[in-house]
């Protein structure tokens, strides 16, 4: 189980992430939510171990992350939130890069990698340079590299971002193939259709704030609304957007 | 002249005003410095380099003087008049080339140029105008400091020589004049060689060309500076041995513009100086049209070029380097070095200096004899090489290849500092140490005697371990994922300290060994004393790695990301 206890991070004074605590557990997809700016990727980076957190302690398996960095990495897989990938390496060299740094063995990981290639419509451009791939592409790469280790914890900020229709369907469905196996899935995403879909709980933040954490349904039940996205409008929607539309409109009119 | 130059500045298109400014910042590759860079200060220090040298010639001029008598000073310039002319020349010429060279690719729009701008309504030649003057400007900025002291003084010495004041300013205007023709004509033969290929070629090939010419160039421009016969009188230019330099090398042609300018080419010269004027023609011409017809195709032929390119068939093999982490990171500098084009200019412009070197040893060795007794000639490239190299390659690892893709290399730390230390040290061995071994080698065949030679090898491997475990003090980074600070870091200072007290270092160095590969006791204590610094050096090394943490350089965070539409005006209602 992931946990987060009261976590903080602050930029030169400024609350990027206050005072949050939630659970994700094995078996279950856990959502998380929050408009642009609300903290979603500070968190990730904090669970990930890129960015310290100010304040607060995050635990894997009853254990602080901080007290074994590299075994919690070794268990973790992340695909971030930009595809930032090294642009002069192809597919197949940048994903063997990465078996080489995790230390998988490389005949195992070679099969390992090209399996995952073909399943993901890559294995024809996998010698391309990744400079020339598109964002579906990148993004692809991204979870391949995710996942090869067989990792335990699933950490994905928008994984969903440029994917075509054909492989947001294979991952929506791979990502509860993944929770069913036992693995803990934290997802980010502003796709609430899909979050409804794929998530058995939520984690809303807005302003760096908790504002839920529970099962969809029981916040449809608590809140007498009917959908995910009526809620996620209630908790950290400020504008009414037909509103800010027209006052957009006006102004480009202007 | 700030107001005067305000209002010539403010009757420019503003587009041309907004794109010459963004272009200005590139011309220096900004994804090659650090986050935290001072772009303005990095120019200032790169100046006062160029500065600090046009002072080192003045110096070389009138120090001797300094001692003489006026008669004898007069002689002393008359004398020392055509070999400073050809070395201000020559080092103008050098200058040049290294900057048109590391700004390769400045002046045409690339496809981020034509992806962002096309959709705007900027006229094209806007932008070609704006591209050519950024570059200009940062080339007249290096042609200026490296010649302004050096012009104010050699013209008041050596233009005075015939006694008029109208001789210094003849000679002012005649050395402008041919430095600003002799810049030109360089930076435009090299545009015009680059716009051609992109003519001829598709795109994609034009640009592979490219990096071949940028490479071909650069080691042109060093070859030629080093290599050049000094001609101590024009006699020196008729010599049989100095005819292929004088008949195709254009500092030559200048040389002899320059004088015939001041009036003191030998008519039998003047089909020399004539070099220099068809040069300029053509090159000027060759780099408008060529220049105008890219520009026209150019922009088109990058937007339809297709995203995704397949990657070269054949073998993808991959060997095995040491341990999985000392192979991922050594296949990572290697693609890095070939790949990237920043990484490729500057490994080139170390490995240039190497090549250079090594070519004039060979120029030296050549002539008749067979066999050559191992002398200070041969010992003491072979250290200054090993120098550039591991120093060079060691200053590259501080150009980073993408910030951005750091967070990858930080998710899958999952070995001890010194696994990535040790993976780094070997990428130095394979890509310094072991090529200029290698080239010291080679060039060691015409020496004799050949234990002396073996010794020395040995010795060069284990100097070359010791400047690699130096080089190694400090560095808990990957290569190419953080950067050093250009502007913060004093490059005028440290670029000069380094070189003066390397060379004298290795001058005494190699005296030192000189003598010892005559007497074998000697010899085994020079190799007894390297074997142990090198061990200290990796013992003090490997304890500092074992409780260092890696450093990895990031983009600051962005605090703000959300458009706060919320806090938009409210519509006017009068």
């Amino acid at each position: 189980m992931l946990e987060l206890r009261r976590v903080s991070k602050h930029f030169s004074s400024i609350p990027a992430v206050d005072d949050v605590s939630f659970s994700a557990r094995p078996g279950e997809v856990t959502g998380y939510l929050g408009p642009n700016g609300s903290g979603k990727s500070t968190t990730m980076k904090m669970i990930t171990g890129l960015i310290e957190m100010t304040l607060g302690e995050i635990r894997f398996e009853g254990k602080p992350i901080q007290d074994d960095l590299i075994a919690y990495k070794r268990r973790m897989g992340y695909v971030p939130e930009e595809p930032y990938l090294y642009n002069h390496l192809s597919g197949t060299e940048y994903l063997t890069m990465v078996s080489q740094l995790r230390n998988l063995p490389a005949r195992e990981s070679a099969d390992r990698i090209d399996g995952m290639l073909r399943l993901f419509s890559l294995r024809d451009d996998r010698h391309a340079s990744i400079s020339g791939y598109s964002k579906g592409m990148r993004q692809k790469i991204l979870l391949i590299a995710a996942l090869m280790h067989n990792p335990d914890l699933i950490l994905l900020d928008e994984p969903f971002s440029g994917l075509d229709v054909g492989s947001a369907l294979v991952l929506r469905s791979l990502i509860q193939e993944l929770a069913a196996r036992g693995k803990v899935v934290l997802f980010s995403s502003h796709e609430l259709d899909t979050v409804e879909r794929v998530c058995s709980h939520v984690v809303i933040l807005h302003r760096g704030k908790l504002v839920a954490d529970d099962s969809i349904e029981r916040l449809r039940s608590l809140m007498e609304l009917p959908t995910l996205e009526a809620i996620f409008s209630q908790l950290a929607v400020e504008q009414d957007s037909n509103s800010m539309a027209r006052q957009i409109a006006d102004l480009i009119h202007a | 002249m700030r107001k005067l130059f305000d209002h010539f500045a403010s009757r420019l298109p503003l587009e041309l005003r907004v794109l010459y400014g963004q272009f200005l910042l590139r011309v220096i590759d900004l994804e090659a410095l650090s986050i935290e860079a001072d772009v303005t200060g990095f120019l200032g220090q790169f100046a006062g380099v160029l500065i600090m040298i046009s002072f080192v010639f003045v110096g070389r001029l009138i120090y001797p003087t300094l001692f003489m008598d006026q008669a004898h000073t007069a002689l002393f310039l008359r004398e020392m008049t055509l070999q400073t002319e050809q070395s201000l020349i020559t080092m103008t010429f050098l200058v040049t080339g290294l900057i048109t060279v590391l700004s390769w690719d400045a002046t045409f729009p690339d496809r981020r140029d034509v992806m962002v701008i096309s959709p705007l309504p900027v006229r094209p030649y806007i932008i070609l105008v704006a591209k050519v003057s950024a570059s200009a400007a940062v080339l007249s900025l290096a042609v200026l400091s490296l010649n302004l002291p050096a012009s104010l003084v050699f013209s008041s010495l050596l233009g005075s020589l015939n006694g008029s004041v109208w001789g210094v300013v003849r000679f002012f205007c005649a050395y402008w004049f041919v430095i600003a023709a002799g810049s030109g004509f360089l930076y435009g033969s090299v545009l015009t060689i680059q716009a051609i290929t992109t003519l001829l070629f598709p795109r994609r090939i034009s640009l592979r060309i490219s990096a071949l010419l940028q490479l071909a160039a650069f080691a042109l421009f060093i070859s030629v500076y080093f290599l050049e016969p000094s001609t101590p009188a024009f006699a020196a230019l008729t010599l049989p041995q100095n005819q292929g330099f004088v008949l195709w090398s254009p500092p030559y042609w200048f040389l002899a513009l320059m004088n015939q300018l001041t009036g003191t080419l030998p008519p039998w010269l003047n089909w020399l100086a004539m070099r220099a004027w068809i040069g300029i023609g053509i090159s000027t011409t060759g780099a408008a049209l060529s220049l105008l017809l890219c520009y026209l195709q150019t922009m088109k032929r990058t937007v339809e070029e297709p995203d995704l390119v397949p990657g070269a068939g054949g073998s993808h093999w991959t060997p095995r380097i040491g341990n999985l982490l000392q192979t991922a990171l050594v296949l990572f500098s290697l693609r890095s070095l070939t790949r990237s084009r920043q990484h490729r200019v500057a490994f080139a412009f170390f490995a240039s200096i190497v090549f250079a070197i090594a070519l004039s040893m060979l120029h030296a060795e050549l002539p008749p004899r067979k066999t050559i007794p191992v002398s200070m000639d041969y010992l003491i490239p072979t250290f200054v090489m090993m120098g550039f190299a591991t120093y060079g390659l060691r200053s590259i690892f501080s150009l980073p290849i993408s910030l951005t893709a750091n967070w990858v290399l930080r998710t899958t730390q999952l070995r001890a500092p010194e696994k990535y230390f040790a993976a780094t040290r070997i990428t130095m061995f394979l890509f310094a140490v072991a090529p200029v071994w290698l080239v010291s080698a080679a060039l060691a065949i015409p020496f004799t005697p050949f234990n002396a030679v073996a010794g020395h090898l040995v010795v060069l491997a284990l100097f070359g371990s010791v400047l690699v475990e130096l080089c190694l003090i400090g560095l808990y980074k990957v290569p190419f994922t953080c950067s050093f600070l250009p502007g913060k870091l004093n490059i005028q200072i440290v670029f000069w300290g380094i070189l003066v007290v390397y060379l004298t270092v290795v001058v005494s160095f190699a005296e030192f060994e000189n003598r010892a590969l005559r007497n074998p006791n000697q010899l085994a204590i020079l190799v007894c004393a390297l074997v142990a610094a090198i061990a200290t050096l990796w013992a003090f090394n490997h304890s500092r790695a074992k409780s260092a943490e890696l450093y990895f350089e990031e983009l600051p965070e962005e605090l703000i990301t959300t458009l706060r539409l919320i806090s938009a005006p409210p519509p006017r209602t009068d």
